[in-house]
Order: C-alpha cells, then structure tokens, then sequence
C-alpha cells in the first residue's frame, strides 16, 4: 500500500507535463497534418484545374457514305427513296414535325431535311418535295414556294468510325445548346436532383444512400452527383476504395469552384458510357443517340430521351436489347417522373408509354455498319495520317460508298451462296465470297464485302484474299495482243493444239483446254469468248510474257510473275486488286487509281485533303475497245451466257470468267457503262468447290448487276476503230451476198483486204486467183 | 529464260499464206485505204523500254488522233445539246461562274459532283481539264482534256477546245514539241471546223 502512494503521487506529477507535452504534439501534429491537407488541397485543386482543362475528348474519325443526289430524271424509284430516307432514320409521318421527318405521298414524298455541314459548305434545314414514280424522281420543289431545284442532297450516312484499338473508346460530341433542353432536364432530375443546389456533392444524398446501405447491410445505393461521376469517369479509377471516395469528394468540390454547371453537365454529356457494342465503347449521348435510334440527338423524342437516360443507371444491365423489359419499365418510370415534373404533358406521358422502345436493329444504329468498306477507308487513310489523328481529332471522311450498292451486293452474296451450296451438295456454310463494285469513269469504290458474314470485321477477302485469277487474266494477253494490229486483230486464227513447255526449274508445263478438248484453229475473239486455254498459251508465246505484264502494270496491278503460267492466270490477287485492273478497261484504257475517300474535314469542317477524279491514260483505246468487244462475246455466245437469262435483254455487258485448278476459285469480273463488279467464291482453307467461274461467282455477278440497274456498255467506237463485216468462217470481208456474216470492229486501216468466197465483191475483185488457193 | 516449245503440228502454212494475201492485198489496194490513225508503240518495245515502271506514266500512248471519221454535223456544239441532266448543267454553270471568279478549287469541287451525275459527259470532263490548268496541275489536265476526247468519240467542237488545253499543258510542263504538235492539232480541229457546214 505504502509504496503504491509515492507511486500515485510520483504519476501524478509526472502525468502533468506528459500530457501537456502530448497536447503539445497533438497541436503541432493536426497542425502539420492541417498544412499538409492545405498543400494537398491546393496540389489537387491545381491539378483539377489543369487537367478538366486539359481534357480532350478522344473524337474518333466520322466516316460518311456517299450522299444522295436527288435531281429530276435520277434513276431512283420513289420507293427507294422511301428507303433511303428510312436508312438515313428520317422518320415517315402524316405530316411534317421537325428535321429527319418525310410524308410519303403516292407521286410525291415531302421531306424535312436535316441541316448539314458538307465539305463544300453548310446546308440549312429545309422543305422540300420530290415528285416521282416507278421508274425516276421528277420535279424536285422546295415547299411553300413555287422554287424549284435542280438538285439537292440527302444527308450523307455515318457509316462507322475509327476509334481507338486499345479503349475502343468512340464518341460523336455535342455541345450542350444543341441538345434538346429535355435530355440535361431528365438527366438531372433522374441522376442528381440537387445538381444545380450542391457544391459538388450532397450531403443529403449520402445520408440517404448510407441509410439505406445500412438497411440492406451492404452497398445498395451510391450517393454520388452528377460532378462525382464525371470527376470520376474523367480522373479516378472505379475502384470502390475509402481514399479514392474521398478524393473524389475533393475533387468535385474543387471542380465546382473554377467550372460552370453547364460546362459540368455537357462534359458529362459526353463522357457517360452508354454500351458497349463488341470492341467498341459507346460514349456520350451523341453516339448513342446513333446507335439506338440511328437518328441526331436533336430529333430525340422523349420516350427516345427518357430512354437513353435510363440506359446511364447501367448500361450493361439496362441495356436494352438484351434487356427490353427492364429498360421499357424504367423508361415508363421515368416518362412519369418527367410528367410530375412538368417537362412533358400528362397526353405526351401517355403517348410516350405506349410506345415501343423503337431501338434499332443492332448493326443498323448508324455507325459500324460496313466494317468491310470501313476498313478499306482506314487503310487508305491510314498512308496520310498519323493513327491518334484518325482516332482522336473528330476528322469527318466522306466517301465513296453508295449504300444503295452495298446493300444490293450483301445481299446477293448472303441470298446466293446458300443456293451454289445446295447446288454441289456442301455442307452449309462452306463456301466464302467476297465482292468489290466500282464506278466506271471516277474510279471510286462503290461497295466492298469481306465475306459471307458481312457485318464481320476480321479477315477482309476483298482486299486479303490473294487468290490466283485464273481465267480473268487473259483479257491482258489477249489486249497486248490486239495492241499490235500488224500482227493481231479478233480474227486471227489461233491454233488449239497440245503445248509443252520447259519452265527455267526444269519441269513440263503442258496446259490443258477445261473440257479437255481441242477445237482446231479459233479465231481471236472466240478463244477468249470460250476461254480456251490453249491457244491462249499460243497467243502468250507469240506476244512474250514482259509485254503482258506490262500491260497488267499499265492497267493498275504491278506484282505479276515473270512465268509463262501468268497467261492462264497463275497470279495471286485479291477481288480489289480485279476491280482495279478490270477498272481500267472498263474506262477505255484510262486508268484511275481506285478510290474509296472524297474528302477529309477537321472537326471544325475546315478541308484536309480533297481526292479527285484522277485519270491518266494508260492503254491505249482503240485494242481495249477491241478487247471488251470480245469480251461481250463471252456473254453473248461464251462461257458467261447464263447471264443474258438475267441481265436487262438488249443491253451489252462484258466480262470474263474465271476459275482455278481443280475448282478451288470460281471469279467473274464484268462491267456496263456505270459499274464495275468483281465476285469471288471460294472456300478459305483453299479446297475444291466444285463450281467454275459461270456456275459460281457468274450467278451473283449477273443477278448484281441486274439489281443495280447497271447500263449496258456505250458500243460507239473510238475513232481509230473501224468496223466491217465478216464471214466467220474465213475470217475474210463479207458483203450482202454472204450469209451470216458478223460485224467486226478493227484498228483503223487493219480491216482485212481480202474477200471470202461468198461475196459479190470478191467475184469482181482482182484477187480471185489468190482466193483460189485457199479454198 | 531458256524454253523448249514444241507444237505437235506445224499448221502455220494458212497464217503464212494469209500474211502474204494481205501484203498483196495492200499493193493492189487504193491509195485512200492506206492505214491511218495512231500507230501504237509495239509491246515488246514498250517492255524493253521501262521495264518495271508503271508505263502509263509515259506520255508515250498518244490520244487518239481524229482525223478519219468524216466530220458528222450531228456532233452537239454546246454543252446544252449534249443531252445533260439539268441537274449536271446547273452544277456545270456553277463551276463557270466560280472559275470566273476566281475560285477553281471551288469549281473543281461543283464539276467533280456534276461528273458523280453525269459521268460520260465530254464537255463537263474537258471543263474539269480547264480548271486543273487553272489550278497548276497539268498533267491532270492533260489526262482529262484526252479523256473528253476519248468521250466526245470524235466531236470536233470538243476536240478543238482539247487540243488547245493540252498544249497549254504540255507547254507548263516544259515539253514545248509537244506543245506545238497539239497546237497543230487544234488549228486543224478549227480549220475543219471553220469549213464544214
């Protein structure tokens, strides 16, 4: 006892100035603790500062379709241009509402056309009506007015974009005062009440959600404000930490002291993940608006705005093609809440809740939608501009792509490979195919598809597949042929007779004709119509093997082997590659590098790069006319006849098919007057198919181009052409007296002299003694 | 490359005799039949020449030179009578206007659109080799002003105008023979026309 006294005592005299010492450094320590938070609190306003300046929205590349130009006279049907307008998500009505709305009449549709920026200026929104029928559009008026107009532009479709491999990160930007004021209204009201009230985050709001987080016994609820969203979408992790909570509390503090409420909001506007389409991360309500509704953000309805609203909550969860239920319950939940709130009247909430969700068919929500084209675009673009450009500065591309083409060729490849698989008893989904359109005079890229999944956007056939060509090379030959009119013109005999050759690496070449036949001597143009191979290989040796590739470099395609076995095509290219060269022919020699790309804007709509209609003359006209005549031949009478029975009766079209050992590639490449088109059909692990050019790839050319409303071939002669008529069997001049006789065209002043025995002219000729010698 | 051809059956008898037929044809035949028009450069030759490199670069494929086709009067003088959609002349007068105002890139713009809706049109091809004159490319204008011609499938009121631009083009490009030979030629498209009805 006596000791614990002192011992008491001793304490007590030595707690006073213990305690006081730790007063003391507890001072000093929150006092420290103080300016460090303050040092922090100034670093981390700094930081927000500079960095919410600093933001910068990733803006990937807007691709643009070609737009379309309505003029009287245009080859459109009004019902296509119904669809068109359908596509462009302008949305038919019993009268016009507003920008993107048409009324389709039966000789007229009326349209309220969206305001757009094109490369060479802006177009206001205005009323027009197109008159029209079946066959053509007629007048074009502008309504309210007796103007009428020559011609005017749909709004050309966003048809993807090039985003950022890495985040997939894809965004179109809005500001905030084009927005329709009851988007920024609902959201407000849905996601933070308090938004214009709080300084960045709500103290009622956490009491709330801790409350009921308390209730439930785990994290039912967050609290957080519109500010702390985008505070931490933009800076912090999602990390669900204390600090990270904490901070972020900070931070939208700070955020609100130096940023407006509508600079927070239309930041937001842009930065909220709404959904996720395969690799790809939809951000911002721009692009949603797209990619649900396939419409601009300014012609939102407000069940369209109510919706998007209530994809913010999750939009994995609420996502509302996998969802629909669910999200039509918290778009119902929320159209209410915006009639409570007296944004929309009570009749609008109800028209509003008895509609359908009316979102688009997933890959027809704007962008994305032609992954094949898509990616010819970037990979033309990708030669001019730096990557993070493409993907980061909003550069608004507008090509060559036709939507109306595109479409006529998925479809024909989706339709026709299941029928050429029934054909030869293949499983299903054995054969591949891919496809390439081309304008005639511009050279621009019309349509490209990839493979039978055309919605794919991996392997690209139509600019990967490397397949040899087979038989569509000898157009080339059989050009450089005809290139020399001293020697060659579509009449010569060609011998059909078995060939040996010695290649360099010591072994025999012996070409066979397809159907294992010889046919005797065949004039020129016949050997190409029929696709003989042999005297083919005849012709080839006649002429060399460095003036036919010289000829396939002059048409567009420099990579052709030095090999003899290139005359029957033993050339590895792909369908665009075929379309370049074929291209080229089909332009009467002049050659114009394929285009896919227009013009590139920036953002701002100030002109990048702009790609004309380059064209050099690069073979010359008059043997690729005699070409193409013989090519026509290969419809009219040749390998191709299958496709008279489809094609548009009294119009002329040429072509060529093609098909490779054993059957493993089955090609047609032809052209009319506007459009060039190059199939492919194949099967990717390179086996047989069995099916040649015409039982193949010939019957989704044929029905294309019939689709397409292709012209027929202009059949005018260049003026150092001349044409005369022919006795086939002689190959010699005919006159009236002769039965049967063709009409040939030849180079100027190459027309044989000489008679054949039926004509009158040859009895009255100097020369029948010569004839003699060959009868 | 060393390579062994052997044909089973030498059928080149006919071809010889067919080869000899026409050079004899050729000696009786009257003097207006002799070959006229473009001689092409031979294959083999082309080859041998720039092997590798893209020929068509090379001027060296001349267009087609008009001289045969008797001069028809049915060739359309203006673009009005070419059969153009209204929608391509009025984009056609737009680029008139903006060339004369100076503005080519403007006008090449409006005539790039015009062509997207008439493609075939040779007096709308020889007004874009006009405005690449204007805008300092002549090789461009030269491949367009041919290509008019190559269209206008021998309408001379074309052709003069084509003529003209591609010795302006050619000039700009430093090739003053070449210059003077399509000059040649446009005095001769005028002079025919100045003479026919």
């Amino acid at each position: 006892m006596a000791r614990k006294i002192p011992s008491r005592r001793s304490s007590a005299n030595q707690s006073g100035p213990w305690l006081n010492r730790l007063l003391v450094a507890g001072i000093v320590a929150a006092s420290l603790a103080l300016v460090a938070f303050a040092i922090s609190l100034v670093k981390l306003d700094q930081d927000v500062r500079t960095r919410f300046a600093a933001v910068r929205w990733v803006l990937p590349a807007q691709i643009y379709a070609a737009p379309l130009e309505l003029y009287p006279g245009a080859p459109i049907s009004l019902a296509e241009l119904k669809t068109e307008l359908d596509r462009l998500g302008y949305r038919g009505a019993d009268e016009l509402y507003g920008p993107g709305s048409y009324v389709a009449g039966k000789n007229e549709i009326r349209i309220d056309l969206r305001a757009f920026n094109y490369w060479d200026g802006p177009r206001d929104e205005r009323r027009i009506a197109v008159g029209g029928d079946a066959k053509g559009l007629g007048l074009v008026r502008v309504l309210g007015s007796d103007e009428k107009l020559d011609l005017v532009r749909l709004d050309p479709m966003l048809i993807g974009s090039i985003y950022p491999t890495r985040s997939g990160e894809d965004r179109v930007l809005v500001k905030l005062g084009e927005v329709p004021k009851l988007l920024p209204q609902t959201l407000v009201l849905v996601e933070d009440h308090g938004f214009y009230d709080h300084s960045g985050i709500s103290i009622r709001g956490i009491l709330r959600a801790a409350f009921a987080n308390l209730r439930a016994g785990r994290t039912k609820e967050g609290a957080s404000t519109i500010t702390q969203q985008l505070v931490r979408n933009l800076f912090l992790t999602k990390a669900q930490t204390f600090k990270r909570k904490i901070t972020e509390a900070f931070m939208s503090l700070l955020l609100e002291r130096h940023v407006s409420k509508d600079d927070i909001l239309e930041a937001y506007l842009n930065e909220v993940s709404l959904g996720q389409d395969g690799p790809r991360a939809v951000h911002g309500f721009g692009l949603a608006s797209q990619f649900y509704f396939n419409k601009p953000i300014n012609e939102l309805q407000p069940q369209e705005v109510a919706l998007l609203v209530a994809i913010v909550k999750g939009p994995s969860l609420y996502n509302p093609r996998r969802n629909p239920d669910l999200v039509l319950a918290r778009r119902n939940l929320i159209l209410k809440l915006m009639g409570d709130a007296g944004y929309i009247r009570p009749d609008e909430v109800e028209a509003a809740i008895a509609s359908p969700l009316g979102v688009a068919k997933a890959g027809s929500g704007g962008a994305e939608r032609y992954p094949g084209f898509v990616d010819l675009v970037r990979r033309q673009l990708n030669g001019l501009y730096k990557e993070e450009d493409l993907t980061n500065e909003g550069l608004r591309v507008f090509t060559t792509l036709d939507p109306r083409v595109q479409d006529a060729l998925e479809t024909r490849v989706v339709a026709d490979l299941p029928e050429l698989e029934k054909s030869r008893r293949l499983p299903a989904d054995t054969l591949e195919a891919a496809g390439v359109v081309t304008s005639v005079e511009g050279g621009e890229v019309l349509a490209a598809v990839g493979g039978r999944d055309t919605r794919y956007e991996g392997f690209n056939r139509a600019i990967d597949a490397q397949r040899p060509i087979g038989s569509l090379a000898k157009p080339f030959l059989y050009l450089t042929a005809l290139s020399d009119p001293d020697r060659f013109n579509l009449q010569t005999m060609l011998n059909d007779e078995p060939i040996d050759l010695k290649l360099p690496n010591g072994q025999i070449w012996s070409p066979k004709n397809y159907d294992h036949q010889l046919h005797g001597p065949t004039p020129l143009y016949m050997a190409l119509a029929k696709s003989y191979n042999l005297p083919t290989v005849a012709l080839g040796l006649q002429v060399g093997i460095n003036p036919v590739r010289h000829t396939f470099s002059a048409a567009g395609f420099d990579n052709v082997p030095e090999v003899p076995s290139i005359f029957l095509g033993a050339i590895g290219m792909a369908p665009l590659d075929v379309a370049q060269i074929y291209s080229t022919l089909a332009a009467g020699g002049y050659e114009t590098p394929l285009l896919a790309i227009r013009e590139v804007l920036t953002k701002d709509g100030q002109p990048l790069s702009r790609y004309g209609f380059k064209v050099k003359q690069a073979l010359p006209e008059g043997p690729v006319y005699l070409t193409t005549w013989a090519m026509r031949k290969v419809i009219e009478l040749g390998t191709a006849r299958w496709a008279a029975s489809v094609l548009p009766p009294g119009q002329v079209f040429a072509g060529k098919t093609g098909t490779t050992e054993d059957m493993r590639d089955s090609w047609f490449a032809g052209f009319g007057a506007d459009r060039v088109a190059v199939i492919w059909v194949g099967r990717d692990d390179n086996k047989p198919i069995g099916l040649d050019g015409a039982a193949g790839a010939l019957r989704i050319w044929g029905r294309l181009m019939r689709d397409l409303h292709a012209r027929g071939i202009d059949p005018l002669a260049p003026a150092d052409v001349e044409e005369a008529a022919i006795d086939p069997q002689t190959g010699l001049r005919a006159d009236q007296a002769c039965g049967g006789s063709i009409v040939v065209p030849f180079m100027r002043g190459h027309v044989p002299e000489q008679y054949a025995a039926c004509a009158d002219a040859a009895k009255s000729g100097p020369l029948n003694w010569l004839k003699d010698i060959f009868k | 490359m060393q390579r062994v051809l052997r044909i089973s059956r030498q059928r080149a008898s006919l071809a010889v005799a067919l080869l000899l037929s026409a050079t004899l044809v050729a000696c009786f035949s009257e003097p207006e039949r002799q070959p006229i028009g473009t001689t092409y450069p031979m294959p083999s030759q082309q080859a041998s020449g720039n092997a590798g490199a893209p020929p068509s670069q090379s001027p060296s494929v001349p267009p087609p030179v008009i001289q045969s086709p008797p001069l028809q009067t049915n060739y359309p003088k203006t673009i009005q009578d070419s059969g153009v959609s209204s929608a391509a002349l009025y984009l056609y007068k737009q680029a008139q206007a903006a060339r004369a105002a100076g503005h080519a890139d403007q006008a090449l713009a409006l005539l790039q659109r015009a062509l997207h809706v008439d493609p075939r049109n040779a007096f709308i091809w020889q007004s874009l080799a006009d405005t690449q004159l204007n805008l300092q490319q002549p090789d461009q204008a030269e491949a367009a002003a041919q290509k008019s011609s190559s269209l206008g499938r021998g309408n001379p009121y074309v052709d003069a105008g084509n003529w003209r631009i591609i010795a302006a083009a050619r000039q700009a490009q430093g090739d003053t023979s070449g210059a003077m030979r399509a000059q040649a030629q446009a005095d001769q498209s005028a002079r025919a026309l100045s003479a026919s009805p």
